[in-house]
């Protein structure tokens, strides 16, 4: 597995689960950069009704950028805001009218487990349409400054921000991450400046530019007023062409793609972990052989005297 | 593994990892050897992505065709931790989705677990995931948790008995106060497999395999183990009752061939109630091993230190699959007094009734939650407010070490 999915499991699985014997129900969850999720069914008699809710950390954003409509074109009606106190968002799923079909069963399931996903699109959905309109417009001569769209924030963590600025033939992505461990720190610097390396190989050369820098933001952002200015700071930007939201389909896996970035990120600096602890386990492993292969043999031939006594050592 | 606060498990699937047979050739070696020493040392020179490329649980063996099957756990202890590392990797990142830094994990733990282990554990969950905080409780303290949500449990103690029987084996073990009494523990080799296994040799001796293809056998008699078994109050009754009305007794199991789909019938008969009962009564199974379960539990808890024999005759938890039958506590419960009483009479005969005893009460607290016990006491213990402060965070860990996961506070107890 290289690349984490983006639908969530564990919706997946209760769903299914649902679907061949309701019963009552009373989940809380988590997904990645602090979504929480609450199934539940609210009448304990039809237990045909199932409510999910999410809790977004930075739903008002979100929602500025036109989440909420968003969610509606995936889910129609079925979608609610302020259903629950303490979540945002809320969906009511009736396993009675989920299609029989299937295919169509599978495809709707799935649109459920992507809500995440759905939701955290928007920005991007956003960026790319104005992208779209500013697409005709020439780059002034006249020395006046070139037409860009707004630049949309999202501090869907603590720390940690997604920004993201349409231009007129590109679409900036730009991350900031924060590592928290030393280790991780130089874990993380030698796996992104890899990732701009291998940019370089030519079988990947339509892949989206990166670039990355610790410490000292990209042009774009550096008017920001609350920018982090510290060594854990790294940026990461991803300069995305129209080639690659050229079409709906490519749109949605780059969005995918690129929304999972950090936690990409953090998985596979666990994942180098794993890999270096079990060499070092193989190489102290090694050692303790080469050790015990040094090991002298007890003398174990028993001294005697002429006259058959044997010397006791103390 | 799941979430605290829930009242069921979110994923439950069996600790199995599939690797490509190039690594998992190189991995397999003999039990009690550090299996890490048999890799080959050329490991230095390996490049790319092969370290990513396994399945673990269900997908694991739906995939075992093409990869083999390795289990990094043997016996309940962790065997492989290279294999250990990244089935965690992989169970945080892709079943739970959640960062590990965010949150706070609690891992179970055998009785008797080397501290060692513990330390590793510790290690591995700091400094490769750098998990916020830590807990590692014994899974018995956790089934006697998870017993709290009875209605006939009144004071909330961390003192009982567990009798935890899964697939492989049963362990009876007494806990005083949320600490094992180690030296007591007791195991009988007689558990779910078991029952499944002479359910079949049941059917076969009766004839009824005829019709089950042979490669389903097992699968009907583990079906017709959870489905129709359950323990009853006396053999011979239960024998002359099937005996004289057949039909009411006898259940028919519908069951369809695997491979080509035919339809095909069992009759369930005496095996519903003599599957569970070679706990009662082994030598119907085995000639090893004779002792029946009330016994065991009656000699894990007169082993026990005098003063907490009464709290553990009090309190007999049932946790784990193969104790889900029906009435299986009544049972237990009815054997393990006459048992206590008989005792008790005697003692008192030898006394010439010059000494009375105040009697011994027995109780085995059966509850809703029994197949997945250990897990549910730990969404329970770990969705008290005093969790947080019971455990060992990453700054703990990076002051002091490994080291610090020998000891943890037991929690709840109090309340």
């Amino acid at each position: 597995m290289i690349l984490l999915e983006p639908e969530n499991v564990i919706i997946k699985k209760v769903v299914n689960e649902k679907l061949q014997k309701p019963t009552s129900l009373d989940q809380t969850f988590v997904d990645f950069d602090g979504v929480r999720y609450h199934m539940w069914t609210p009448n304990s008699k039809s237990k045909n009704e199932i409510i999910l809710s999410m809790s977004v950390a930075c739903w008002s954003e979100l929602e500025a950028y036109g989440a909420f409509q968003v969610l509606q074109q995936h889910y129609g009606s079925d979608v609610q805001k302020g259903v629950e106190p303490g979540y945002d968002v809320s969906i009511s799923v009736d396993l009675n009218t989920i299609p029989q079909d299937l295919e169509q069963r599978n495809q709707y399931i799935n649109n459920l487990s992507l809500l995440k996903r759905n939701a955290m699109s928007a920005p991007f959905l956003q960026a790319f349409q104005t992208q779209k309109q500013l697409e005709g417009t020439d780059i002034p001569t006249d020395g006046s400054p070139i037409p860009q769209g707004p630049l949309l924030e999202l501090h869907y963590r603590n720390q940690e921000a997604i920004y993201i600025q349409a231009g007129i033939d590109r679409v900036t992505v730009i991350f900031s991450t924060v590592f928290q461990e030393e280790t991780d720190k130089i874990f993380g610097r030698v796996f992104l400046q890899e990732f701009v390396d291998a940019r370089k190989l030519p079988s990947i050369q339509t892949a989206p530019q990166v670039l990355y820098s610790t410490r000292e933001p990209p042009l774009e952002i550096r008017h920001l007023p609350n920018l982090i200015k510290s060594d854990d700071v790294g940026y990461v930007t991803f300069v995305l062409f129209p080639r690659h939201f050229a079409n709906e389909h490519i749109a949605a896996s780059t969005i995918s793609r690129i929304q999972l970035f950090r936690n990409y990120l953090h998985y596979h600096i666990k994942c180098s972990k794993a890999y270096m602890h079990s060499r070092m386990r193989t190489r102290v492993a090694d050692f303790l052989k080469i050790l015990n292969r040094a090991k002298l043999d007890k003398n174990e031939s028993e001294r005697k005297t002429i006259t058959g006594r044997t010397f006791r050592s103390r | 593994m799941g979430f605290a606060g829930n009242s069921e498990p979110s994923f439950v699937f069996p600790t199995v990892m599939g690797l490509p047979h190039s690594q998992s050739a190189a991995g397999s070696s003999g039990p009690g050897r550090p299996s890490a020493a048999s890799k080959p040392s050329h490991l230095a020179s390996k490049r790319g992505i092969d370290d990513l490329d396994f399945y673990i649980g269900d997908e694991a063996i739906q995939n075992s065709k093409s990869y083999g099957l390795n289990y990094p756990i043997r016996h309940g202890q962790i065997d492989n931790w290279d294999l250990m590392e990244r089935f965690w990797e992989k169970s945080i990142f892709q079943y739970l989705r959640a960062e590990p830094e965010d949150h706070h994990v609690l891992l179970t733990e055998p009785p008797l677990n080397a501290p060692e282990n513990r330390e590793s554990m510790a290690e591995i969950m700091f400094e490769s995931f750098n998990v916020q905080g830590l807990y590692i409780a014994v899974q018995a303290v956790l089934a006697l948790a998870a017993s709290w949500t009875s209605s006939k449990v009144t004071d909330r103690t961390l003192t009982g008995t567990v009798v935890d029987s899964g697939d492989g084996v049963t362990h009876v073990i007494p806990v005083a106060e949320g600490y094992v009494i180690g030296s007591s523990i007791k195991h009988i080799p007689i558990a779910g497999r078991d029952i499944t296994n002479f359910v079949q040799q049941l059917l076969r001796e009766r004839g009824e395999t005829v019709s089950i293809p042979p490669e389903d056998q097992m699968r009907v008699s583990e079906k017709i183990k959870e489905n129709y078994s359950y323990v009853c109050q006396d053999i011979v009754k239960e024998f002359r009752k099937y005996d004289q009305d057949p039909y009411n007794w006898f259940e028919r199991y519908q069951g369809e061939h695997s491979v080509t789909g035919r339809q095909y019938g069992v009759d369930v008969g005496y095996e519903r109630f003599l599957a569970p009962e070679i706990f009662f009564n082994p030598e119907i199974y085995s000639s090893d091993f004779l002792t029946p379960l009330p016994n065991v539990v009656d000699e894990v808890i007169s082993s026990s230190p005098i003063d907490v024999r009464r709290g553990l005759y009090k309190n007999i938890v049932l946790s784990g699959g193969s104790t889900m039958f029906d009435h299986f506590g009544a049972r237990l419960k009815r054997d393990l007094r006459q048992l206590v009483d008989t005792r008790l009479t005697k003692s008192e005969l030898q006394s010439g009734n010059l000494q009375k005893s105040s009697g011994v009460e027995v109780n085995v607290i059966s509850h809703k939650r029994q197949r997945h016990a250990v897990w549910f006491g730990g969404s329970l213990l770990a969705g008290l407010p005093d969790f947080y402060t019971s455990c060992y965070s990453k700054a703990d860990y990076d002051e002091i070490g490994p080291s610090i996961c020998r000891r943890y506070t037991i929690f709840g107890s109090s309340t």
